[in-house]
């Protein structure tokens, strides 16, 4: 069989079984199984079980349930109440100032932990009822928290940035380092257009009513900026040992885990109820991850070895003959495509080894390219039919958010994530710039 | 007639494929036109480096070129794959040794066993430090995280190194990231072609290792199944490339050594350096103990090493 | 549904759950192997162990919480189409498509029983300085792919009795 019939016979039932609805990890594996089967000749049955030995040598990987667990010690012990009670103490005035005050909740919170899982919590259990009980549309909350909590993975830490380096062999510092600049710019575009949206039409976000305002002691005001010191604490406590090399990757994921242990349990709300929770959730999140990625290995070598990766970058670089910017475009568009139904590990999994070899091919910066991959993701992540946070805002949020509401909800948010990708890709230093000062490279 | 594939995975990573195995097997494409095709994939692409012994038993993967050491080849040799301590001073030691001392026929055998055809053996670069801080002595070895062949590991643990073994592609990223202080892996050439030059900028003069010792293999019956012509066309390219990288090493470890912008040189005293090689050769006594076999190797080592020191200039200074 | 498999599925649920709540405390001897890296590392002190062990654990872990991971519905499925089923169309689809979940996982299973048996017989050592012996983990490997196939089985049974009206 040729390559080209390879290739396609791989991916189009690929996506078959992914719409069987069986789960990802089964889908994904049942196919890489079955290719090697029939097509590789003696020895097949070897390719996936290979890959989960493949993956216990990516050390970064280590990282994954520290970051799953500090994100539900903090969602589960409420750690940030007290810092959304700082926002909305000083951004209730402003128009739209609560849904403001959520995105740099998120902000914050992103600086904490690596994935989107936790913002989407912490949304939905402590902004949410607040912008509910103040009248805030249902359109402008759901898309508020949804966006907001996607920037878990742009902002380091960041899993999604922890896999792609393994993907693409980058420095893991490199590409976080590389996400802050991104991160920030999406907040202020998030913020811009909230604002304009509440100056057009104040009734989707009131305002905090002046007798509120004065009830609030100037002193307590004060006190309430306090709050702001605990994720400063904890992303120092983090990145500062890593930064200077004090401690690897992984060991600074455990200061970090320990560091917002130490203060749920200051603040006394590590209960044993918070602990186990916490302990269980993380379990079943890594087995995901890991599922996911073991089968989605295997496909990836089971494709190569069978020939079909290089008859795609033949496909893209050759058959095609189009310029590197042209290819760039159709790959960044191929994978908001793909994000619409896939899940983000298995694309980067199985589409990103293939692309990032392409990317580095025709002269693009890895590290930049990361950042553009992990935006898509993001976008993924909001994009209908499938995406997590779609359906964690659903399994999160009271009734009257219903699965129309959450899906138009995201539109605006979208458009502001691929205006944002769009200005990264004119702007690469937007992104590198802080890499290539701290780091000289 | 049908083509015949074979899948061979390299332990080298892209950019040092390029180099040390890409031009050989091109050049085996090219004259074999059509009847056989090899198609090249670097480290831990099919399967994991670890697991590459037994893929290539089962079959999975038709040939491999590593050392006997990263690939866990189980069998009695593997110890001196890689880098044995001391042992060689030259890469000319190495054909020397394989053609001349012996070595071939036991390794020949010794994969027999196994199932597998050792096609041939050829030397690559020396094991120099290149580390994120200056090493000056053998105290400011301790404590580093090093990254290492598992038998120079064991050598060097000794002096407090804390040799670790991570996917070859990995190795840059753990050297940013901590992981790393710095590698125990190649010569120069070799940390510049890797980019490692870069983030561990100080080169250690003093090797452990004077070459690398770097094989073809295949699956025994793949091999068989090989027309005689092909067989030997193979052997040819693959002993071809060994030249290719005989020159390739020698000409880049002296120039970058001198006109090598990123790295900075240092030296170990002369005791220091006397006495890691005291350690190697109780080392080998060590290895030596362990079976009948690893003595008979160690033995022929031992042996053409007095002969070179008797040998004088220009075999020892 | 006949009581013996009512009684199977109880089993086999029974054990995974009790293999996936010892394993979720792996979490914590990660960190402490870690720690203990860190402690080692500023005192100069060389642990040859650490980051294998380190990963190691995170295999276990993972291997063995997952076939409890496979009876929560916590794992992933693309429900574009699937999400709009009634409650016994899913379960129809799931008994049908669970075979190529048991494909997938009989030759994972294969795969790490053959790996395991070749560690076992040449006593084979992970290539690092530390050189343990690799047969434990592989072992720990083949059992949870066991675990995760009999978890298979009662997802199986539990769909069929779904689209009989019964409950498990
Ligand atoms: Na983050
Ligand atoms: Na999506």
């Amino acid at each position: 069989m040729d390559h080209n019939t390879i290739a396609l016979l791989m991916f189009s039932s690929l996506l078959l079984m992914m719409l069987t609805g069986q789960r990802v990890f089964g889908a994904i594996g049942f196919v890489a199984v079955i290719a090697a089967l029939t097509l590789w000749g003696p020895g097949g049955t070897d390719m996936g079980f290979s890959a989960v030995m493949k993956l216990m040598k990516w050390t970064p990987l280590l990282t994954l349930p520290m970051f799953v667990f500090m994100g539900y010690v903090m969602s589960e012990s409420r750690l940030a109440e007290d810092l959304y009670r700082m926002f909305h103490v000083w951004f209730g005035p402003l128009p739209g100032g609560l849904a403001i005050g959520t995105i740099l909740l998120m902000v914050l919170i992103s600086a904490m932990n690596g994935l989107s899982v936790a913002g989407m919590a912490i949304g939905a259990t402590i902004a949410l009822p607040e912008l509910v009980r103040r009248n805030y549309d249902k359109l402008m909350i759901s898309g508020v928290i949804q966006a907001g909590s996607s920037l878990g993975i742009l902002i380091p830490p960041s899993v999604v940035l922890v896999l792609f380096a393994l993907i693409a062999r980058q420095p893991v510092s490199n590409l976080w380092l590389a996400g802050i600049g991104p991160g920030l710019l999406m907040a202020v575009m998030f913020i811009a257009y909230i604002t304009i949206r509440t100056w057009l039409n104040p009734q989707l976000a009131p305002r905090m009513s002046a007798a509120e305002r004065a009830s609030i002691p100037r002193a307590e005001k004060y006190k309430l900026l306090r709050a702001g010191l605990l994720p400063i604490f904890i992303f120092a406590a983090m990145m500062v040992p890593f930064i200077n090399g004090w401690a690897s990757l992984t060991e600074a994921s455990v200061v970090g885990v320990a560091a917002t242990v130490l203060v749920a349990a200051i603040k006394r709300r590590l209960s044993w109820r918070v602990f186990e929770t916490a302990t269980k959730q993380t379990l079943h999140i890594t087995v995901m991850f890991m599922l996911i990625i073991t089968a989605a290995l295997s496909f990836g070598a089971v494709f190569d070895g069978l020939g079909a990766g290089r008859a795609i970058q033949n496909f893209f670089t050759s058959d095609l003959g189009l310029a590197p910017w042209m290819i760039l475009v159709l790959m960044q568009l191929s994978f908001l495509f793909l994000g619409m139904f896939l899940d983000d590990t298995a694309m980067l999994v199985i589409v990103a080894p293939v692309f990032v070899g392409l990317a580095k091919a025709l002269g693009f910066d890895l590290i930049w390219y990361g950042v553009l991959y992990t935006i898509t993701c993001q976008i993924a992540y909001l994009t209908p039919p499938f995406g997590y946070n779609l359906f964690l805002m659903k399994a999160l949020a009271p009734p009257e958010f219903t699965l129309p509401v959450i899906y138009r909800s995201v539109l605006p948010f979208v458009l502001v994530m691929v205006l944002t990708l769009v200005l990264i890709m004119v702007f690469p230093q937007i992104a590198l710039w802080l890499p290539q000062t701290v780091l000289g490279r | 007639q049908e083509t015949i594939k074979w899948r061979l995975q390299t332990y080298a990573g892209p950019a040092l494929a390029e180099e040390v195995v890409k031009p050989a097997i091109e050049a085996f494409n090219t004259i074999a036109n059509g009847q056989m095709e090899i198609e090249l994939y670097t480290s831990d692409q099919l399967v994991p480096t670890g697991e590459l012994f037994r893929a290539m038993q089962n079959g999975t993967i038709d040939a491999v070129q590593s050392d006997d050491d990263s690939m866990a080849s189980p069998t009695e040799v593997t110890v001196f794959g890689g880098y044995f301590p001391f042992a060689l001073r030259y890469s000319l030691d190495v054909p020397a040794l394989f053609n001349s001392w012996g070595l071939k026929e036991i390794w020949e055998e010794e994969y027999a066993k196994v199932g597998i055809k050792h096609i041939s053996a050829g030397s690559w670069d020396p094991c120099n430090f290149n580390m994120k801080e200056p090493v000056n002595s053998l105290e400011d070895l301790r404590g580093k995280r090093v990254f290492t062949f598992p038998t120079a590991g064991r050598f060097l643990a000794q002096f407090g190194v804390i040799p670790v073994t991570i996917p070859w592609e990995d190795v840059e990223v753990a050297l940013q990231t901590g992981e790393l202080d710095g590698l125990a892996w190649s010569g120069i050439t070799e940390d510049y072609t890797s980019g490692w030059s870069k983030v561990a900028p100080y080169f250690l003069t003093n090797n452990i290792s004077g070459a690398w010792i770097g094989h073809f293999f295949a699956n025994m019956e793949r091999w068989n199944a090989v027309p005689a012509h092909l067989q030997q066309l193979l052997q040819t390219c693959f002993d071809q490339s060994h030249y290719h990288r005989q020159w390739w090493y020698w000409a880049g470890e002296a120039k970058l050594r001198v006109e090598g912008a990123d790295m900075t040189l240092t030296s170990l005293p002369t005791e220091d350096y006397a006495k890691l090689e005291e350690a190697a050769h109780k080392f080998w006594d060590e290895v030596a103990a362990e079976s009948p076999l690893k003595a008979k190797v160690v033995d022929i080592i031992r042996k053409y090493n007095e002969t070179m020191v008797k040998a004088g200039v220009p075999y020892r200074y | 549904m006949p009581r013996f498999l009512v009684r199977y599925v109880q089993i086999v649920e029974t054990i995974n759950r009790t293999f996936g709540r010892v394993a979720m405390y792996l979490l914590f001897v990660m960190m402490g192997i870690m720690v203990w890296s860190m402690i080692t590392k500023f005192a100069h002190i060389p642990a040859l162990w650490t980051l294998e062990m380190a990963q190691f654990t995170l295999v276990a872990y993972y291997m063995l919480g997952a076939p409890w991971t496979m009876q929560s519905e916590v794992n992933v499925r693309m429900d574009l189409i699937y999400a709009r089923f009634s409650h016994k169309g899913r379960a129809l689809t799931d008994a049908l498509t669970v075979f190529f979940l048991m494909t997938y996982l009989g030759i994972m299973l294969y795969g790490a029983f053959d790996s395991t048996v070749y560690s076992y017989t040449y006593n084979e050592r992970n290539p690092t300085a530390w050189r343990p012996v690799l047969w434990p983990l592989k072992s720990i490997i083949t059992f949870s792919f066991a675990l995760m196939l009999l978890q298979a089985t009662a997802l199986l049974i539990r769909d069929i009795a779904t689209l009989r009206g019964e409950k498990i």
